[in-house]
């Protein structure tokens, strides 16, 4: 059966990437200076997919606008997810675009190619449903699975850590059986996950679910600091589309270097960016549509989102940007490792310098605790030092 | 003012061809449409045309499909009418045919001297079926067919000479009867062709098949942009025939003209809705990248610079515009005249029938798709007393485009919904641009560097509009107002006229946009509480101050207002409503305080369930004065 059809769910806020996520669903999130949802489809494109129905909630506008009506010449319809209320739930709003077998993908994974393709080599002519299935370190923050030779045996969705070493990379193959399957499956705490309709399958009626394991790239945004390492992974694996003027090193036409400015690859320079003179930028650095460094800042290990303005003298390191941001001169974010407190629970030692939201101002000279979370619209007024997170529109004064 | 697409070696896929073509050109006008072909061995062209919006006629075609009874040929033309002479009905639908049914003929734009015509055919046996002044060119057409030196193998020559007489404004595709090849004339009115050739169809790699030739006319390049992007644009005055084969243009001497075929860039899925309601919801999203786009390369914020593929250095600028074009102009003379050049804008169509004296100014037009008529007589009015003109326009190749000597495009893509948004945001974004690069000839160079600074951070600015606004809930709160009023003064007092001009447009309601000061001095006797005021005020310097003397004039009249706003002023505290937008100059501001009103405008007419995207009486590109 050929799999004309890929379905992407990108309806999700992420909820643990707030405050970043505060205008934007997460799969719009920068992935080098591309957002991640476009390396997903650069990944259906490459399967030959004919269309492309993307599922859109949150913020949906903002996915409207970016893709518009196709991508890379492949049409794209929209389906739209009034609430968030589970995986199945979304792909079930695809329903009425659907009608053969299909690839459905999570919006904010950056997945290898080689993976769908496996997934579709596994779903072959029998049409039984397939997934994808990697080893990771940290099981119990994904869903999981076990295995037996090609066979799916068990899908849980909130695994207890240690328990698991393989989880669910997010990456299927249905016949549009699976709608039916979906609306016949329960709600548990009014939620219906595409796991619960796979594991009806296995559990209850004991039909075959394929399994494909896999060790090709696969970098998610869960985390505000899975920005920085997805980032780092987009830069070594020729994931840019800026023209490559030399190893690793990506620099849009339009961007204006000052030709004293150092630029370390691996690094992406975006359109209508201007660095200033003696700025160091890079490596695995990212910086996004019309970005500016000014004189003399250092900016490294860092994602910059676009229109962002970094002041003269200022230094950044491991440092996340939201769009519209205004660091003011010799700004200071010295970097990671920081312990983080994200959705009720405390991470430690994650290298994290600061994320600031959309539209932060900081005044200048403003320094950042590592781990600092700055919320959108903040004011940082000159010479505060930010630690921990800070509100919404707030306004901080020394 | 109507869309025209028509084309020839699509075999059976004629008619789906053509309906696909209208769909992308009811932007141009949707009272009525109409189809017409034929193929060999055919005695009468087969029209099938309805009253309505397209999908009237769709409706009528689905029927005599599933009858069996659809009109088939291999050639085929079709129309979408927006009304000049005769009102929308059947009858006066396009395409036209001559008493025998041998000749049809699809028209944009105004036959001047038809009644003249009309009086001398009718005289001579013709049956006039409609109101309308292109009936009388098939009549002319058959009138010369059943001329003596008529020879029925090759049409041209009397069709050639039909055109001939024609006085005014027009567009026209002429068809005949069994015969394979259309043939197409232009006088002031937009006619594009364009070209497949055989075996070229490799654009979409393996999937799609090689197919034969086949070549369009139409209007405007969306119409066949699914089929090809190889175009060449016509001149007035040429004579084109296409066949499946290619085409050969010829001029009104008859000998054939050596044209260019040039590539479009643009995507043909650039005009699909994707997910939103209307196109102008979508396009009003748009404009932050739209305004990146308009920026792109333009601006240099290191260097202190605005380079822009134009040359000029005026004395002074004289504007003429139409609709919200005019608004543009304005905004763009305030800018001119901070630059210290003395600048007018003028209605286009007053300047072209009373033109002031021009001296040495430069003339700009500002115009959207480069084919508004009203603008095009202006600016030839202009160019007649020798004077240089630019056109400032968002259509690469228009009439506009090609007739002036210098052109600043706007670069913001196609723009479907018929009341402009990100056009005139991106007008202004070049604009202010535009006025930059002649104020640092002038060597104001700090003003320049302090707005560069301000251009680059407006498309972020505009997104930041475009997440935080409560305009839906505050529009919800003004549904079905009697009257609705907007003020500004200075860059903002062409904001104010535009967002009453989108409140009009889209939701019909009462809007009027004043300069702050001039309320007290008339219109303050139609304020009540009802009527909301829009007062845009931004900055504290002495220009919002004033401003907001003239709210308190309103709030003492108990009306409710609403302030568009950067804070900075404190004219919340006389405010009943605000609608925020980030801090910027007031030349940027202008730009952020105009994307609210859009965005009230819009909400307004989404609540009353407008057609917003197609409102009654109005199309997007006004091609007749």
């Amino acid at each position: 059966m050929t799999l004309d059809t890929g379905v992407v769910l990108a309806g999700g806020e992420g909820r643990r990437l707030r405050p970043l996520t505060r205008n934007r669903p997460k799969p719009m999130l920068p992935a080098g200076n591309r957002p991640v949802l476009e390396h997903v489809l650069d990944t259906l494109v490459a399967a030959a997919v004919d269309r492309i129905v993307l599922v859109v909630g949150y913020e949906r506008a903002r996915v409207q606008e970016h893709f518009g009506p196709s991508y890379r010449d492949v049409p794209i319809e929209y389906a739209v997810q009034e609430k968030e209320l589970g995986s199945g739930h979304a792909l079930l709003q695809a329903r009425e675009r659907v009608e053969g077998p299909m690839l459905v993908l999570n919006g904010d994974r950056v997945i290898d190619p080689g993976i769908v393709t496996d997934v579709a080599d596994a779903f072959g002519d029998r049409g039984d449903p397939a997934l994808a299935v990697m080893e990771h370190p940290d099981a119990d923050t994904y869903g999981a699975v076990r295995l037996d030779g090609d066979r799916v045996t068990e899908l849980v969705e909130k695994p207890a850590a240690g328990e698991y070493r393989l989880i669910n990379a997010g990456v299927y193959a249905f016949t549009p059986a699976i709608f039916d399957a979906l609306a016949g499956t329960p709600k548990r705490d009014g939620e219906l996950d595409l796991t619960a309709a796979i594991s009806r399958r296995i559990e209850d009626e004991g039909k075959p679910v394929r399994g494909v394991r896999t060790d090709e790239l696969w970098a998610d945004a869960t985390f505000p600091w899975d920005l920085l390492y997805v980032t780092r992974e987009v830069l070594h694996t020729d994931r840019v589309d800026e023209p490559e003027s030399e190893d690793t090193l990506y620099v849009a036409p339009s961007a204006i270097v000052h030709p004293d400015a150092t630029l370390q690859p691996p690094l992406v320079v975006g359109p209508d960016c201007e660095v200033g003179p003696n700025a160091v930028v890079g490596p695995e650095t990212a910086l996004g549509r019309n970005v500016t460094v000014g004189a003399n800042a250092t900016v490294e290990r860092s994602v910059l989102d676009a229109d962002t303005r970094v002041g003269a003298g200022s230094t950044l390191v491991e440092c996340v940007t939201g769009e519209d941001v205004t660091l003011g001169a010799n700004t200071t974010v010295p970097g990671g490792p920081a312990d983080v407190a994200l959705d009720d629970r405390v991470y430690r030692d994650r290298r994290l310098g600061a994320v600031f939201a959309d539209r932060v101002t900081a005044r200048g000279g403003v320094t950042a605790d590592p781990g600092a979370l700055v919320g959108p619209n903040a004011t940082l007024g000159t010479g505060v030092l930010v630690r921990g997170r800070i509100d919404e529109d707030s306004d901080v004064v020394r | 003012m109507c869309g025209i697409i028509a084309c020839v070696g699509r075999g059976d896929d004629t008619l789906d061809t053509l309906v696909h073509g209208l769909s992308k050109l009811d932007y141009r006008g949707y009272d009525s449409a109409g189809v017409a072909l034929t193929g060999s061995g055919d005695d009468t062209v087969e029209v099938v045309k309805r009253q309505g919006q397209l999908d009237a006629l769709r409706r009528v075609l689905e029927t005599a499909r599933a009858d069996g009874a659809e009109p088939r040929g291999t050639v085929g033309m079709a129309h979408t009418r927006w009304s000049t002479h005769g009102a929308p009905s059947d009858a006066n639908a396009h395409p036209h045919t001559d008493c025998t049914g041998r000749v049809a003929v699809v028209h944009n734009g105004i036959i001047e001297n038809y009644q003249a015509l009309r009086d001398e055919l009718a005289a001579n046996g013709h049956e006039f079926r409609s109101e309308t002044d292109t009936e009388v060119i098939p009549h002319l057409i058959e009138e010369l067919f059943d001329g003596p030196e008529y020879d029925p193998a090759d049409p041209e020559p009397a069709i050639r000479e039909a055109v001939a007489r024609l006085e005014g404004s027009f567009a026209v595709v002429v068809s005949v009867a069994g015969v394979e090849t259309l043939f197409g004339a232009r006088q002031d009115n937009p006619l594009v062709l364009g070209t497949s050739p055989r075996d070229a169809g490799s654009a979409g790699g393996e999937r799609s098949e090689p197919r034969a030739g086949a070549t369009y006319l139409a209007s405007d390049v969306p119409a066949f942009r699914a089929f090809t992007d190889r175009v060449v644009y016509l001149e007035n005055g040429e004579f084109a025939r296409i066949d499946a084969e290619g085409w050969t243009v010829t001029g009104t001497d008859g000998e054939v003209v050596q044209t260019s075929v040039e590539t479009v860039d643009w995507d043909p899925e650039d005009t699909g809705k994707s997910g939103y309601d209307h196109f102008m919801l979508k396009e009003i999203h748009e404009q932050p990248r739209a305004l990146r786009q308009c920026l792109q390369g333009r601006v240099d914020e290191m260097g202190g610079r605005v380079t822009l593929d134009v040359d000029v250095d005026p004395e002074r600028v004289q504007f003429v515009a139409c609709g919200t074009s005019y608004h543009a102009a304005l905004y763009g003379a305030e800018l001119f005249r901070q630059a210290g050049v003395p600048a007018q804008a003028f209605l286009a169509s007053e300047y072209a029938t009373s033109p002031p004296p021009v001296d040495d100014a430069l003339v700009i037009g500002v115009t959207q798709s480069g084919e508004t008529a009203d603008t095009l007589s202006a600016l030839r009015e202009a160019r007649s007393r020798g004077v240089r003109t630019l056109a400032c326009t968002n259509t690469v190749g228009s009439t506009a485009a090609r007739e002036c000597d210098e052109v600043l495009y706007i670069r913001s893509g196609p723009e479907i919904g018929v009341a402009a948004t990100k056009t005139f945001a991106a007008q202004q974004t070049a604009l202010n641009a535009l006025a930059l690069s002649v104020a640092q000839e002038r060597r104001r160079a700090g003003d320049v560097r302090d707005s560069l600074s301000a251009l680059r951070e407006l498309p972020g600015d505009v997104q930041a509009v475009l997440d935080e606004s409560n305009a839906e809930a505050l529009a919800e709160e003004f549904v079905g107002a009697p009257s609705y009023f907007f003020i500004g003064r200075g860059v903002h007092f062409p904001v104010a006229l535009e967002g009453a001009l989108k409140l009009k447009e889209i939701s019909y309601g009462h809007a009027e946009g004043f300069a702050s000061g001039e309320l007290k001095h008339g219109p303050l006797a139609l304020v009540t509480d009802e009527t909301p005021v829009f007062a845009v005020v931004t900055g504290d310097g002495p220009l919002a101050t004033k401003t907001i003397g003239n709210v308190k004039e309103v709030e003492s009249r108990d009306a409710p207002v609403v302030a568009v706003t950067d804070g900075r002023s404190k004219v919340e505290r006389y405010a009943d409503h605000v609608l925020e937008i980030p801090e910027a100059p007031p030349r940027t501001a202008a730009v952020l305080a105009n994307v609210q009103l859009q965005l009230v405008a819009y909400h307004v007419a989404d609540r009353l369930g407008r057609p917003i995207d197609k409102p009654r009486n109005l199309a997007k590109s006004v091609t007749v004065e």
